[in-house]
Formats: structure tokens, sequence, C-alpha cells
């Protein structure tokens, strides 16, 4: 018997699952409980705004982003780089117009992309690269006051993960694919505990909160965090975004890997599936 | 050509299995699109797509569709010109792109007197003759070695329809009916119709004919197998409904 509680589309939280097993030789009735994180897992749609050179809709976490690739595309003259594309990122809000949030989310973006994207192939040229936020998580109140993330980096990781999508998804070429995950330390019981993909109500409450990336080689390109926390805490923050981001599993083994319930989403798997379909399919002719 | 068992799925930065490297004894290997080597003998994909190997010419590439056209020499391209100086055509092969250059005397039997007058707007047909990163691209209507143009040059008339880069790929290959699977074309010239298609390998598809409805049918049934990935049957199953409709 299991039991399941249905949670809104985009929450994260602690479901309990009783699971009732009937021992026939002891005739005992072992109740055991478990609790489970529950993520949504991450979705995702390419190449459909067919004016764009690519482009990705991507959902995880409660913050849906399109995003749209053009490149390479000619740059003004006062703005070329004689030796490289210039990557230029634009993060569009849910509502209302960008503000010197979204510049710094830019900043963070076209950094670490510009790293990837293969920019000493198209001298002079420009890649543009724009995000839209069209959904972000739900409001939650705590005793009739609104919580909102007042920090600038739990979109980063949706951010990242649509601009890479919409990168594949325009050909463009690349020296690694990333994969971006946000976590939290959260005082529990007196004792630190980390928390992935936290809630709105998880980073207010949280000691501090980071967002890493790393590339398809296992290794880091983006640490960035905020509030007070040890070095040894961030070790762990680590070593919880590694094992989030980066399979060790090869490609060969990963449907084996797939039962055995891992917590969440694997996100570099969920990256090669989805693009892998999307190739299947435009190459149904080969 | 391509092997049915490699059909291997890279993503940028992946390991290419070595066993699918083609080893010729004697010739050198060829990097196809999509491939980066990293000295001294590291090969790395750059987009994602399936690996495709020809072991005959001895070459490794990776298969993709969609993006920008970026000009490699040797493409066929339809361009249209934006304008004209003193001695070149200023054209647009993609849009948003710097403009590609077309000598004015890159035309077949073309003289300082006898060149061929073409104002904004005009459709070449052409061939990329030099495309270099930090140059734009150069291209020609003409062949430098037998002075022919072999098809090539200006297209007057007709209608252009955009493609995928897959599609103009797959049409314009050798057995496009065997190899690229579409037969649409072949299906619609017997079932009747009097058209000429150009194709441009940068998502452009021309298409003539006398009368007007045939050139929307031909346009209409490339686009609609090229956006609903149709197959053989699906396409011929197309071209009856379509020719169909027409009378």
């Amino acid at each position: 018997m299991r039991g399941t509680v249905a949670l809104g589309p985009y929450l994260t939280g602690a479901i309990i699952i009783s699971k009732t097993t009937l021992d026939s030789k002891l005739a005992r009735v072992y109740v055991e409980t478990f609790i489970m994180t529950v993520t949504t897992e991450p979705e995702a749609l390419l190449s459909h705004l067919y004016k764009a050179d690519g482009s990705a809709t991507y959902s995880h976490a409660g913050y849906t982003v399109i995003g749209a690739v053009n490149g390479p595309i000619e740059a003004q003259k006062r703005d070329e780089l004689p030796e490289e594309a210039i990557v230029d990122v634009i993060v569009r809000p849910a509502a209302g117009v960008g503000g010197t949030r979204e510049r710094h989310l830019e900043s963070l973006l076209q950094s670490t992309l510009r790293q990837v994207i293969l920019v000493n192939s198209f001298p002079r040229t420009l890649i543009q690269i724009i995000l839209q936020i069209t959904v972000t998580p739900e409001n939650e109140y705590i005793n009739g006051k609104l919580v909102q993330a007042n920090v600038n980096l739990p979109v980063l990781p949706a951010l990242l993960q649509t601009a890479i999508l919409s990168l594949l998804s325009a050909s463009l070429p690349m020296a690694a694919t990333l994969t971006s995950t946000s976590l939290a330390i959260i005082q529990e019981d007196g004792r630190p505990h980390i928390v992935t993909n936290p809630t709105a109500r998880q980073v207010e409450q949280s000691k501090s909160f980071h967002v890493l990336a790393f590339t398809s080689q296992n290794e880091l390109i983006l640490a960035e965090s905020e509030g007070a926390f040890t070095l040894k805490e961030w070790d762990d923050i680590y070593g919880a975004a590694y094992r989030k981001c980066c399979t060790t599993a090869s490609i060969g083994d990963t449907d084996t890997l797939m039962d055995e319930g891992t917590t969440g989403a694997d996100l570099k798997r969920f990256t090669r599936s989805i693009i892998e379909q999307k190739t299947a399919s435009d190459l149904h002719w080969k | 050509m391509a092997v049915q068992a490699d059909r291997v799925f890279v993503l940028p930065g992946d390991e290419v299995p070595a066993a699918l490297i083609p080893s010729h004894p004697k010739k050198a290997l060829k990097l196809g699109p999509g491939l980066r080597h990293v000295p001294p003998s590291e090969l790395i994909p750059t987009v994602a797509g399936q690996l495709a190997t020809d072991h005959k010419k001895n070459s490794i590439w990776v298969e993709y569709n969609g993006g920008r056209y970026i000009p490699a020499v040797g493409d066929l391209v339809i361009c249209s010109v934006q304008r004209s100086g003193p001695d070149y055509y200023y054209v647009t092969i993609t849009d948003y792109t710097p403009n590609a250059i077309l000598p004015q005397l890159a035309f077949e039997m073309a003289t300082k007197k006898t060149r061929p007058q073409l104002n904004h707007g005009a459709l070449v047909y052409a061939r990329v003759c030099l495309a270099n990163r930090h140059m734009d691209p150069e291209l020609e209507c003409v062949s430098p070695t037998t002075g022919k143009a072999d098809g090539l040059g200006p297209l007057v008339g007709g209608m252009l329809y955009d493609i995928s880069l897959g599609m103009s790929r797959r049409l314009l290959m050798r057995k496009s009916v065997e190899e690229g699977k579409v037969a649409v074309l072949d299906e619609l010239g017997s079932a009747g119709l009097a058209f000429e298609t150009a194709v441009g390998r940068n998502g452009k598809l021309w298409v003539n004919s006398e009368s007007v409805k045939t050139v929307l049918i031909v346009g209409r049934a490339v686009k609609e197998t090229d956006e609903n990935h149709l197959n053989v049957e699906q396409q011929k199953k197309l071209v009856r409904k379509l020719v169909k409709e027409m009378n």
C-alpha cells in the first residue's frame, strides 16, 4: 500500500509514504515510514520558436524560462571584438522591466557561457541569448506576510539550463555542456541541513544559499554564495551539488541507475535524453 | 554510406569512441562539421548530434539539423542582392549577418560590358568560393576551371521558401531519394507537374513554374515534408492529396 500526497505543481516538499508489507512467514505486518523529498522532474521543449536560430523552454523547481539564441550574427561596430564573438545575454523578468537584479544575473551568465561557447570560432560577431522568465514559484505566506525571494540567485540554475538547451538547439559550437543547481543550508534541530532546490520560504529561513554549476567534464564553472557559512559547510555543499549535477555513471548503464529511486532529477542525464530525442526526430531519415 | 551500427549520439565535450574513428592506412583522417581536433590526438564534438563516418573517404563528422548556416567553401547557396558596388554585388546569405561579396565578373561569359544587371532583392544561385572566419564570404556563379555556369546564376521569377538546413542537405544529396529519403520532388514530377527548383545549402528553396498553382504546391509539399518529418510513404500520400486538390 502506498499513500502519496498531492502537492502543487511546483512545490518541493516532504511527504510521508507508508509502506505496509505483509510478511507471510511471521504473519506480521510491518509498517515502514520514509520521509522523501519530492521534486518535480525538469521539463523542456526544444526549437519551438521558429524565427530564432535556437530556442528552448525549461521548467524546473517552480521556474519556467523561455530562451532564444541567435548567432553568429553581425555585431555593432563599436562592440565587436577582433578575435572572438561577443556573448550577449538578456534576462527579462516575469513581470515589469529588468533592473539591476537582471543586470547582475546577466553578467553572471555571460561570464559563464562565454567560457563554454567556442567564441574564437566566430570573431567579430555576436551571439545573442535572450531569456524570458515566465513562471516563478508561487509566493508563500507566513502569518499573512508575503515571502518573496529577496535575493537574485534562486532563478540562476533555471536560466543557465535554459541557455544551454537553447545553445544546443542552435547548434552553436561549444566545448562542453553545463548543469546547475541551487542549494541552501537550513538549521534544523540545531544541526545544519542541506536542501537542494529550496523553495522561497526555505531560502528565507536558510543560513546560506548557493548556486553551483558544473561542466559536462565535471569541473566547477560557477559558484555563487550568499549568507554566512564555514569552509566545511561549503565543502559539503560542493559535494551535494556534485552528486546532483555530475553523474559518475557512464553512458551505457544509465537505465539501471534510474530505477534505484535516485532523489530528484539527474540533470546531466535529463539534458542528454532531451537532446537525444530531438536529434533522433530531426534525423529520422537516416 | 554511413554504417548503421554507428548511430552514436554525442553532446559537446563528449568522448568519441576510439573504435568509431575510421583508420585508413594511407589517407589522412578528414574531420567534418561538428568536430574539433585538440592536439595531439583528441577528437571532441562541438555540437549535439549523431556521429557519422565514411570509411572509404576516411572521414568522420557529426550529423545535426538546425541552427544558423555557416558558409563553407563549395556549398551552393541562394542569396539575395543587397546593393551593387563598382566591382561587386553585396549579397546576404542569411539574415542579420555581414554581406557576402559576389564579383560582377564571376558570371558565365561576363565582361565589363556584358555583366548581368542585378537590382536590390534579386536572387542569385551561387557557390561559396571563400569562407573564412576572419573575412566576409566570397561567392561565384561560374566554375573557375571550365568557365561554365553549371546552372548557377541569377534566378528569375519563381518563389523562395525557407526550409531547415537538414532538409536542404537532404535535397542536395546526389541520391536524395535513397539516402536522404525525400521523394516528394520526384513524386510531384511524375504526377505531371512541370517546375524547376534550386536548393541552397543556407536553408532556401527556390521554385519556378509556368503556373503559379504548381509553384505553391511544390513549395507547400516540401515545407510540409520538412516540418512534419514525413517518411517516403507519407510524402507520396501528401503529393497525391495535393494534386487531387489542385484539379
